[in-house]
């Protein structure tokens, strides 16, 4: 489970960055102030257009940045005060997420196996569920910078996975890839949710948000527009669809705040 | 888990063909294309100044004084031909044109002093450009004056032991091992230094850029590692990686001497020698370590700081220079290691080297030395974790 409390993510400008944001302020506000809930088997979206705060939110609750105010806690682990231990429990991916080139998939995922001290026995075994599912065997010798994107993308899935972790974050995991490729991703969503794991993650493509979602949360300019269920969120849309009534709400917000 | 990155990082860094060029493969080139260089081009100097055939023009008759002693000279001083020229113009015309390498002009005066027991007038012509004819002509008329000279006594029944007073012999008490240490014995730290950064360079360059801009370093810090320790293993490939390409130029230089057998002069021989010895090896290591460290530390933050490859590498190059320019205080004869130049980074480890190849090292100013660089590199460790520690600089 996460449990957002008042998250609030603050960034030192430096003279040139107020250059070109046109301000005075020495620091900008990210994310102000939001809070939210993802449950254990449900998916939970978090979207909102570019520069809304969306990966900022995401790196906070992977531990990368640090909350500035507020709390994260993940099943219970508060990530400000026990980072290590809560990384434990997450597993990132990204549509950008880089490999180590010059590694084989083997390599990599014993690699990141060492790093969350897994036995070498429960490795294995994860490995081979994870080889045989993502049909992986055929290239696990080979060096990534050599494999097509689709494979890299199983290599980066079943990084993300070796650690078996209970909840899992996708930052925009299928921008930029093609449908075959995308259609992993999905699949390994499902999965999780299945599996109990209780799964964030943000998107711009709303037919993945529409298919896959439990829970939305809509987020502009750092601050939260919407949080609810899916339901919920379908039976009050003004908007014909869910693309139209994501515009509206952000257009909202921007006349409110002009 | 340091460890664990350690052997990654490692294998990943062995595995980048732009790295191990400039980290083993350039290192143990170096050494035997320099002293192979160096022998070729002095034995090829030394052959043809000696086999040499050079044209020696005079001004006068043939039976002139000068002439005709030039053409008594042993051929053990050089190879000559005499040519008569009529006049001066004539004869710097000719060494302009190359016909003729020397020149010499007796003054008009030249019999009817040399008659009177005066000093008789001799010009020489010369292309300084020419390397070593004016060694040649000093050779041939410093031989013509001795005979002169001993002529003159035998007229004069003067015994030549009675008008020199003094007899005077220079000692030189240093060992040619000394000789050779102190004057070009910060060649070597140089080299040593120079490889040391250019193999840090790459790695540090790669393991942090290089991941930020692969987007690599965002899985590692979402693993239960504390970044210290992310730190510190990446940090550890870069400073092997320093002293890796250190040792392969040293290897380089072993198997210039015992593999290709390039260097046959018995002085040099020696110092190489006792360069090779486990002790200088041990004692070498022990300075280059924490200047190492220093490096890898000076260049951490920028590769942390900066937003791509060509950045880093555009700020770091220029530090090269900065790196590079006290090595080369080495080769000036009369610097020596001393309680200031102990202070001074990278200076210190040139000059303590220098002193190691000579066998006049002093342990205190060794100690001092390894006091100064030990306390940079701490600092450079500390200045790295506090960029490393910084979220903005680690992610794009």
């Amino acid at each position: 489970m996460i449990e957002v409390t008042n998250l609030r993510k603050e960034f030192s400008l430096s003279r040139q960055q107020r250059k070109e944001l046109n301000t005075t302020d020495s620091k900008a506000v990210a994310v102000n102030g939001i809070s939210f809930t993802c449950q254990p088997g449900r998916i939970f979206s978090l979207l909102g257009p570019n520069g809304a705060g969306k990966t900022t939110t995401m790196r906070m609750l992977s531990t990368i940045f640090k909350p500035s105010d507020g709390s994260i806690k993940i099943s219970g682990i508060d990530v400000s005060k026990n980072p290590r231990e809560a990384r434990k429990k997450i597993g990132f991916l990204t549509g950008s997420t880089g490999l180590y080139a010059r590694l084989t998939p083997n390599e990599l995922i014993q690699y990141f196996a060492d790093l969350y001290d897994i036995p070498k026995n429960v490795c294995a075994q994860r490995k081979e569920k994870l080889y045989t599912l993502l049909d992986m065997h055929e290239f696990q010798g080979k060096r990534i910078g050599k494999l097509s994107t689709g494979m890299k993308q199983k290599v980066s899935i079943c990084r993300t996975m070796i650690h078996d972790p209970e909840v899992v974050v996708f930052d925009e995991p299928t921008s930029g890839l093609d449908v075959i490729t995308a259609e992993n991703i999905i699949k390994l969503i499902r999965d999780c949710k299945a599996e109990g794991k209780t799964v964030i993650f943000s998107s711009h493509i709303m037919s993945e948000v529409d298919l896959l979602c439990d829970d939305i949360a809509i987020i502009h300019k750092g601050n939260l527009l919407y949080n609810g269920t899916m339901g919920d969120f379908r039976e009050n849309m003004e908007a014909p669809n869910l693309t139209a009534e994501f515009i509206r709400i952000v257009n909202a917000s921007k006349l409110e705040n002009a | 888990m340091i460890f664990t990155i350690f052997k990654k990082e490692l294998k990943d860094t062995l595995r980048d063909r732009r790295t191990l060029i400039m980290m083993l493969v350039i290192p143990v080139l170096i050494f035997p294309i320099i002293l192979s260089l160096f022998v070729t081009v002095s034995e090829s100097f030394s052959k043809e100044a000696a086999e040499k055939t050079i044209e020696i023009g005079v001004v006068g008759e043939t039976d002139n004084y000068v002439i005709s002693q030039l053409e008594l000279l042993p051929e053990s001083l050089g190879k000559k031909n005499i040519t008569t020229y009529k006049d001066t113009a004539e004869l710097k015309a000719a060494i302009k044109l190359d016909s003729a390498q020397i020149g010499i002009y007796p003054s008009p005066d030249f019999d009817m002093s040399m008659e009177m027991k005066k000093p008789a007038g001799v010009t020489v012509f010369f292309n300084a450009t020419d390397l070593g004819m004016q060694d040649r002509a000093e050779a041939y008329l410093e031989t013509v004056e001795s005979i002169a000279k001993q002529e003159r006594y035998l007229d004069l029944e003067i015994n030549e032991e009675e008008i020199r007073p003094l007899e005077i012999n220079y000692s030189n008490v240093a060992s040619s091992k000394e000789m050779i240490g102190k004057l070009a014995g910060g060649f070597l730290p140089y080299i040593f230094i120079a490889f040391g950064f250019i193999g840090c360079m790459y790695p540090a360059i790669d393991l942090f850029t290089g991941e930020k801009e692969r987007g690599t370093i965002e899985t590692l810090l979402t693993t239960p590692v504390a970044r210290w320790q992310i730190l510190f293993g990446k940090m550890g490939v870069v400073v092997l990686s320093g002293l890796l390409a250190s040792t392969f130029a040293l290897l380089g230089l072993f198997l210039s001497i015992e593999v290709f057998d390039i260097v046959d002069n018995p002085e040099i021989l020696n110092v190489i020698h006792s360069v090779l010895s486990p002790k200088f090896i041990l004692m070498l290591f022990g300075l280059l370590f924490p200047l190492t460290v220093f490096f890898a530390g000076l260049m951490i933050p920028i590769a942390v700081y900066a937003k791509s490859f060509k950045e880093a590498q555009s700020i770091i190059t220029p530090l090269n220079i900065i790196v590079v320019l006290p090595a080369m205080v080495g080769f000036f004869p009369g610097i020596e290691l001393n309680i200031l130049t102990a202070c001074i980074p990278i200076v210190n480890i040139v000059l303590a080297t220098k002193e190691l190849i000579a066998g006049t090292l002093d342990g205190g100013l060794v100690g001092l030395s390894f006091a100064v660089m030990i306390t940079l590199a701490v600092l450079a460790v500390i200045v790295s974790y506090k960029r490393f520690d910084k979220e903005t600089n680690v992610v794009l």
